[in-house]
């Protein structure tokens, strides 16, 4: 097994609003390997993009860790400083965003977006700043860097817009990359290539890649491990074959049944009801309102999670009493 | 789209990329808008007329605005004519020299106040809209202090008890160029009332811009708060803040005109509105210098107007409905 890279443990993160606090990160425990691709899989709303910011402790306000322990590298991420924090953005573990189109600071060039990051960082001459930037965008399959860099967010692609985002959170090299549906909002032909991108890149420069998402087809394509998290709960931690083919947890088989599959005339299950409110979570397990197996135990204490096989999590009371359907059933 | 050469792939030799950045984009939209160009033109001549208006004007400063003998050969209230083409006003003086030499502390005015105004505004807005909680809350309760108070009436009694305190016509030298004591003071006093407005603009433009996904991209970058303001939301509201800029330096020079035609402003510096109160209690005798001071002021606010409109209407097109 490999090495532990980051490891959450317990992680709260509440928003404090006026309406009440959103519980939106409630208990959450995982880790992260050295040069794995971990998937982060959940419907919207469900913590996953909250758990990637509270990890480089830029939750937005009224946002606030409130409890847990996030240790990288052996280091908890929470007794740190603002300037040590600083320090570990870009260089040790950076972000990629959902929307390339607004991640970018539209009145910059790219070349001055990608000169901040590195100036940031390190002290290095213009020219070979210059000679970092070009090598990046080449990295990243731009072509004709030596003019595209001279151009503005706007004039780029999606597509392109995205390898310009990635470009600058590759920048440093970090050694913990979060993607936060980094494919979402691009053409699907752009989708494969930009996927195809990240696991290229994820190889070369042998960082760990989480993947946060909600397509279960890119988290059967790129990782080797799945985190499944519902209204800010973890409930199910496997590797990614065993998990589409024998889930644990009622809704990781909802969300495996949700997918549409050419190859066999079925028709597309509904997950029923929707995430719930997080200001008042439903009682015991998340879960139990949209499960059809709920019992009356689900609903008075929250399950935690338990190794059902080796390297298999489930956080489900009634798991051995339930059989469910993997993705070729 | 590159216009491309079909035998290599490359850009065809001689094309020039046009530039595409904010600023390019927006003078080109810009130079369309025939409203703001023709008060960039006023703007530029106001500005001409302000540097060289003591070069042009055919008779020299009046030295003491208050002395009681005529000055010009006793040519009192003289109607205009080809010795005097705007006429001669109650002093005696001739108010085209007048508004000439008056050009440049106009300028002077609206250009000050507006850079104190703008630089307290910038400080107090940025601050109070990037940190918000209990800071944006002091700031903006003292904001309002300043809002409610009574601008005008403590305009007319700080310059009144400070101009005296500098003693009549006494001036400092900067770079050069002899500045008024008196004007400067009536200049910083606009400009303490004059900021609160726009530091709530720019207020209101940082909590716009912090908001963004870009300056959450940032932040997972590491860039630092001093870092984010003065590198990615300061330029983002750049526009803004110059179209208030401009619309301020207009606002400014007609306030000086109004407190100095009102008496209250520098007796001894001869700008616009101090040509209008002298000859006020004469004006069904003198109308001439009470209406070609009057147009030099009107001119040159729309002027300022018309840029600030058009510098609006390139800078920020969105806004334009």
């Amino acid at each position: 097994m490999a090495e532990t890279l980051l490891k959450i443990e317990g992680l709260k993160t509440y928003f404090f609003t006026e309406a009440g606090i959103v519980k939106a990160v409630d208990n959450v425990s995982f880790d992260v390997r050295k040069g794995e691709s971990l998937g982060l899989v959940g419907e919207s709303g469900s913590g996953k993009t909250v758990t990637a910011l509270s990890v480089l402790r830029i939750v937005p306000k009224p946002g606030k860790i409130v409890e847990g322990k996030i240790e990288f590298k052996g280091e908890d991420l929470l007794e740190k400083n603002e300037t040590e924090m600083q320090a570990m953005r870009g260089r040790e573990i950076a972000i990629i965003f959902q929307d390339p189109s607004s991640s970018l600071n539209p009145i910059f060039n790219v070349e001055t977006q990608l000169r901040d990051v590195l100036l940031a960082h390190e002290k290095i001459s213009k020219e070979e700043c210059r000679k970092k930037i070009i090598d990046l965008m080449n990295l990243v399959g731009i072509p004709e860097a030596e003019i595209r860099m001279r151009e503005f967010p706007h004039q780029f692609s999606g597509g392109m817009k995205q390898r310009v985002a990635i470009a600058r959170a590759l920048a440093l090299q970090p050694t913990l990359l979060f993607a936060d549906e980094p494919t979402t909002s691009l053409d699907v032909t752009i989708q494969a290539q930009v996927l195809d991108l990240l696991e290229e890149l994820k190889k070369k420069l042998g960082m760990s890649l989480v993947m946060i998402t909600h397509d279960m087809g890119i988290i059967a394509k790129m990782t080797t491990r799945v985190v499944v998290m519902y209204a800010g709960n973890v409930c199910e931690i496997a590797k990614t074959e065993d998990l589409y083919e024998h889930p644990r947890h009622p809704y990781t088989a909802l969300l495996l049944a949700a997918v549409p599959r050419l190859d066999r005339k079925k028709k597309l299950r509904i997950i029923p009801g929707n995430i719930p409110n997080l200001i008042e979570p439903p009682s015991g397990c998340r879960f139990h309102p949209r499960c059809e197996y709920a019992t009356g135990k689900c609903a008075e204490e929250p399950p935690v999670l338990e190794e059902v096989e080796p390297e298999h999590f489930v956080a489900c009371y009634e798991w051995k009493n339930i059989s469910l359907k993997g993705e070729n059933h | 789209m590159t216009p491309m050469n079909p035998e290599n792939n490359k850009p065809n030799a001689g094309y020039k990329r046009r530039s595409a950045s904010q600023w390019a984009v927006a003078w080109r939209r810009f130079r369309r808008n025939k409203a703001g160009v023709a008060g960039l033109i006023i703007v530029l001549a106001v500005v001409f007329v302000g540097i060289f208006g003591d070069a042009l004007a055919p008779y020299p400063a009046f030295p003491n605005p208050k002395a009681l003998t005529p000055f010009y050969n006793g040519d009192v209230r003289t109607p205009p004519s080809s010795k005097y083409l705007l006429g001669t006003d109650v002093l005696g003086t001739d108010v085209l020299s007048d508004i000439l030499h008056g050009t440049k502390y106009a300028l002077y005015v609206g250009v000050v106040v507006t850079a104190i105004t703008m630089a307290i505004a910038i400080v107090v807005g940025s601050i109070a809209g990037y940190f918000g909680s209990w800071i944006d809350n002091v700031l903006m309760r003292l904001t309002e202090v300043f809002l409610v108070f009574p601008s005008l009436l403590f305009i007319l009694i700080f310059v009144r008890v400070f101009t005296l305190g500098a003693g009549a016509g006494a001036s400092f030298n900067f770079l050069g160029i002899s500045i008024p004591i008196g004007l400067t003071i009536v200049i910083f006093v606009l400009a303490v009332f004059n900021w609160p407005g726009d530091a709530r603009m720019i207020r209101g433009e940082f909590m716009r811009i912090r908001e963004l996904e870009f300056i959450e991209a940032e932040k997972a970058l590491g860039a630092s708060n001093r870092r984010i303001i003065f590198r990615h939301i300061l330029p983002n509201i750049l526009s803004s803040i110059i179209v208030v800029a401009s619309l301020t330096i207009a606002y400014a020079i007609l306030l000086e005109a109004g407190v100095s035609f009102l008496g209250f402003g520098d007796v001894n510096t001869m700008t616009w509105g101090q040509i209008l109160e002298n000859n006020f209690s004469d004006m069904r005798i003198v109308w001439w210098a009470e209406v070609f001071p009057g147009l030099a002021i009107l001119i040159t606010v729309f002027g300022f107007n018309l840029l600030g409109d058009g510098l609006s209407d390139a800078l920020n097109p969105r806004l334009r409905d």
